[in-house]
Formats: structure tokens, sequence, C-alpha cells
């Protein structure tokens, strides 16, 4: 276990997966024609998927945090949030960039931006662009550790715009969303409920204590 | 005489020309690729349709008469690779796969009945035979997710099957129903489509010369990811209209429920006529991308009607097809 979450911990370990996520679903198939027989919009989805995954999996680790605070594991993964997180954008960016491949010309992107899915997808990618720029040290410093916080709470908010994108894109596609918001929701009811249940057996202990300081002779 | 006769037959919309379409894969190509990954139970379920092709009258795969170097379709393996079943899995290289998981078509009953005359329950070979065997048709083919293919189905005209059942004077609709077998297809123990999948035309619709019910293509019986043993083809529809693995045939007075219909009426309209007018409300219909063509095969406009208008514009004089979308 102690082995494992040092290997896990490594920055050259979160890199190989990051970078192999992008090998394994885009470029091995790109190269042996696995990509089927429409290979631009399996890109398309990929990308989209690969992101918007990425994203849950750094808005995970929060409450998973909270909820095994013991975990050797999930604190080494944890010190790849940043990684993780800014890997969401670039992805973000890919799947656009597939997005005006896919379209085909300029005429028909500025077409596609006539349906509200795409205006999803556009604030989403927006907010992690804006998100992406800021994660680094020199902008925690500039901004004050309390407001850059406060600026990366916005992840919650693309999450939820992004698998609302992702719900109204196609056909269906509500089943495939609902596997990331339902177990994301999950989390953070479950992280709450730990807080709060901590919160109240303290005070509960302290109402205890002074209790039992005023029944006291 | 005779060449007034091929001439008709040349103007026929279903004979596309070779430049409209796409190169066909070489067919030994698939089998290689079945090989060297061993799917031997693909492979065990290709021999067996093979097999069952002789026996409806089909030619063998290697009959010559085809001439595959010469006619130009969107590739079998995408054909066969490349579509929504949603009963076989959400996304489109799935059914490929699931629909092959033991999943049997043969043998397979189809039941025609309702508002006609001629109540039928019977073999799709038997079917086959009973309305005069087959023919082979290139139809293109859109789907209301914006891409598109040039198939050549082997089947026969519906209205042959109308014919036959001889509806009655209040017979207005035609229902179409798949299969419903939630033992052997986990997708139907959920409820989240209201399973089976049911379809609809209007008698007139069904009694259109398009109109065409496959139990092949390309000169092979339909493989269970295609919705075999038989199928309705409408190539002026959105493909969802188009229902797979049929059981059931019923003539009915009333508009009959759809299944994307019921899931969402504002998205998919009983009608499903391809439209580049009028936009699905989450993407644009007025292009397709063509599908097999490779990376950068490109986008084509959508025709009206999927370019049957010719065929099948009179059946809508005067709808309004933004209402009746």
């Amino acid at each position: 276990m102690k082995i494992l979450s040092k290997v896990v911990g490594h920055k050259l370990f979160a890199l190989f997966v990051i970078v192999g996520i992008g090998l394994w679903f885009l470029l091995i198939p790109a190269f042996t024609g696995g990509l089927g027989a429409n290979p631009l919009e399996k890109i398309l989805h990929q990308t989209g998927e690969i992101s918007i995954w990425t994203l849950g999996a750094v808005l995970g680790l929060s409450p998973l945090r909270v909820l095994f605070p013991q975990s050797r594991l999930i604190a080494a993964v944890n010190r790849h949030r940043r990684m993780i997180g800014v890997s969401a954008c670039v992805y973000a960016l890919l799947h656009l960039s597939a997005h005006v491949l896919y379209e085909g010309s300029w005429d028909r992107f500025v077409q596609s931006l006539s349906k509200p899915f795409i205006w999803y997808g556009l604030s989403g990618l927006s907010i992690l662009v804006v998100l992406g720029l800021t994660s680094n040290n020199f902008s925690i410093r500039t901004l004050g550790g309390r407001n850059w916080k406060r600026l990366h709470r916005l992840a919650y908010v693309a999450a939820a715009i992004l698998i609302y994108h992702q719900a109204i894109a196609g056909k269906g596609h509500w089943q495939i969303a609902r596997w990331l918001l339902f177990p994301l929701a999950a989390l953070q009811i479950a992280r709450l409920t730990k807080i709060l249940a901590v919160k109240w057996s303290a005070s509960s202990r302290t109402m205890a204590i002074l209790g039992a300081a005023t029944d006291s002779p | 005489m005779a060449t007034q006769k091929a001439n008709f037959a040349h103007d026929r919309a279903w004979n596309l020309s070779d430049e409209s379409v796409t190169p066909e894969v070489d067919y030994l190509r698939r089998r290689e690729f079945l090989r060297i990954f061993g799917l031997g139970l693909a492979a065990s379920a290709i021999l067996r349709v093979d097999s069952r092709a002789t026996a409806i009258g089909f030619p063998d795969s290697l009959n010559g008469d085809y001439k595959l170097d010469r006619i130009k379709l969107t590739p079998e393996d995408s054909v066969t690779g490349y579509n929504n079943f949603y009963e076989w899995g959400l996304s489109k290289d799935q059914p490929k796969e699931q629909a092959n998981r033991g999943w049997r078509t043969d043998p397979w009953k189809i039941e025609i009945g309702g508002l006609c005359a001629n109540p039928l329950k019977l073999g799709v070979e038997e079917l086959v035979k009973t309305v005069g065997g087959i023919e082979r048709r290139n139809y293109r083919h859109r789907c209301v997710e914006a891409w598109s293919m040039v198939i050549p189905w082997d089947g026969f005209p519906l209205a042959k099957l109308v014919d036959l059942a001889q509806p009655k004077p209040e017979a207005k609709y035609v229902k179409f129903a798949s299969f419903f077998d939630p033992t052997n297809c986990p997708a139907q123990r959920s409820n989240e489509f209201p399973w089976p999948y049911t379809e609809g035309l209007t008698i007139d619709e069904a009694r259109n010369e398009l109109a065409f019910i496959a139990t092949g293509l390309y000169g092979k019986p339909l493989r269970n990811q295609n919705g075999a043993p038989i199928r309705l083809v409408v190539p002026w529809k959105y493909g969802f209209k188009s229902a797979k693995s049929l059981v059931k045939i019923e003539f009915v007075a009333d508009q009959p429920k759809t299944l994307w219909n019921e899931m969402a009426p504002n998205e998919y309209g009983f009608y499903a006529n391809v439209n580049p007018n009028v936009d699905h409300p989450r993407w644009s219909q007025k292009s397709e991308r063509i599908i097999g063509a490779g990376f950068f095969s490109g986008k084509q406009p959508t025709l009206m009607f999927n370019g049957y208008e010719k065929q099948v514009g009179d059946l809508y004089a005067g709808m309004d097809l933004r209402k009746n979308f």
C-alpha cells in the first residue's frame, strides 16, 4: 500500500496516465483503424468524454478526501489535482477543435452556434480555460488563497453545465451523462452529511460538557 | 421495347448512379480482420448466416454476378459496424458486438394482423416465397443524427405485403413492432425506453413504391445488428422510422404510438421525413456526414425527402411540414 501510494503520488505517474489516456483512446485507434466508420465523430466524442470524466475525477477528489481522510492512495492521487484539472481543459480544447473540424467549414461552425447544446459546451469550456490559466502558483499568490479558491469553485458550475451539455448533445445521451452526475452528486451528499454529522456530534459533546459543568454543584 | 423498359428501370430513384457512392471495401479484408483478432463468436455467427443464405435463395457472397469492384456503395463493414440499435447498446459500434452474443434470429415468426381480411403468421422464408422472392435496391439512408450511407438492400416492396394482407377500408395506419425478448436482451429489462420498439406509417406511405421490407443487405441475410431477420426500410424518412427485427405488422385505424415520438414528441415527429429546412431542436439537419469515406469524408447537403421528392412528394401535398415534422 505504501509503495503503491508512492508510485501513484509520483508526478511522472500522473503524466503517464493522463497522456496515456489520450494515446489509448485517440492516437492508437487512429493508427489502427479502431475509430470505426466515422473516425472524426469518434474523436469528437472521445475528447469530450475524456474531458468531462477528468473534470469529474478532480471534483470527486475533495469529497473522497473528507470521507477517507486516512487513505494514502487518495492523498497520493490528490497531489495531482492541478495536472488532472488542467488536462480536463486541454481535452476540452481538443474537443472544440474536433467540433470545428467535424463541421467542416467556418460557415457550418457558425451555424452550429445557433444550437443551445453548443452554448452550454462553450460556456463550460470558457470556465475551464479561466481555471486552467489560473492553475499556477503565481495566480494563487496574486489573487490570494481565498479569492483563488472562490474562483476555482466555478469548477462545479462548469461540471453541471458540461454534464447538461453532454446530456442534450445527442439522441438518448442522458443515459450516458447520468453515470457521471449521480456518483458526483452522491459523493457531495456524503461529504456534506459527514461534515454535518461531525459538527453535530462535536456540538452535542460540547453541550454535554457544558451540561455536566452546570449540573455539578 | 426492351430498351424502353430498361430506361424506365434506370429512372427509378433507387438506381443510384455509380458516382454518387463511395467505394466498397474488399470483402476478404473483413474476413482477415476476424481471423487476426480471433473473434470466434462473431465469425461463427457470420458462418451461420451464410449457410442460411442459400435456403432463402440469396446469392452466395462469392457470387460474381454483383461485380463488387464496379458498384460504389458505403463499405459493407461500415454498414454492419456503425449503426443505432438501442436494444443492443447506446453507441454505434456496440450493436455489432452485443447483438451477436447468442441472440437467435432464426427461426423467427412474423405476424401480420389487425384490420385486414387475410391475417398471417409465418416464417420469414415463407413470407419471402409468398410475395414472390426478393430484389435488390440501392437506397440512400439518412439518420436523424445527421449522417448518411448508401446501402444495397435485398427484400421486397412493402406494398406487396399490404396487398397480401388485404387491409380493410378503416385501416388508416400500419404499425410495426420489433422483438421483445428481455431474457436475451438485457436492455429490454429496464424501463428507460418503452420497449418493444414501435414505428408507424400511414397506409398511403406503406403503399408507396419506395417503402421496402428488407431481409438482407449486400446480397446476404441481415446481420443481427442490422435488424435480422426482417426489417422496414423507408428511405425518405429518418432512419429511426425503419424499425428492425419485426415480429408484428398491424393495420390500425388511429395513428399508432411510436417509441421515439413517445420519448421526445417535440424532437421526433410521427412523419420524420428527411427535411433540410426543419432542424432538429438540438442540431442542424441542413447537411450530413458521409459514413465510411475516411477521416476527411466531409459533409454533403441534405436533400428534401432524402432525394426522393419525386416519388413521395405527393403524399404530403398541402401539408405543413414544419408542423408535421
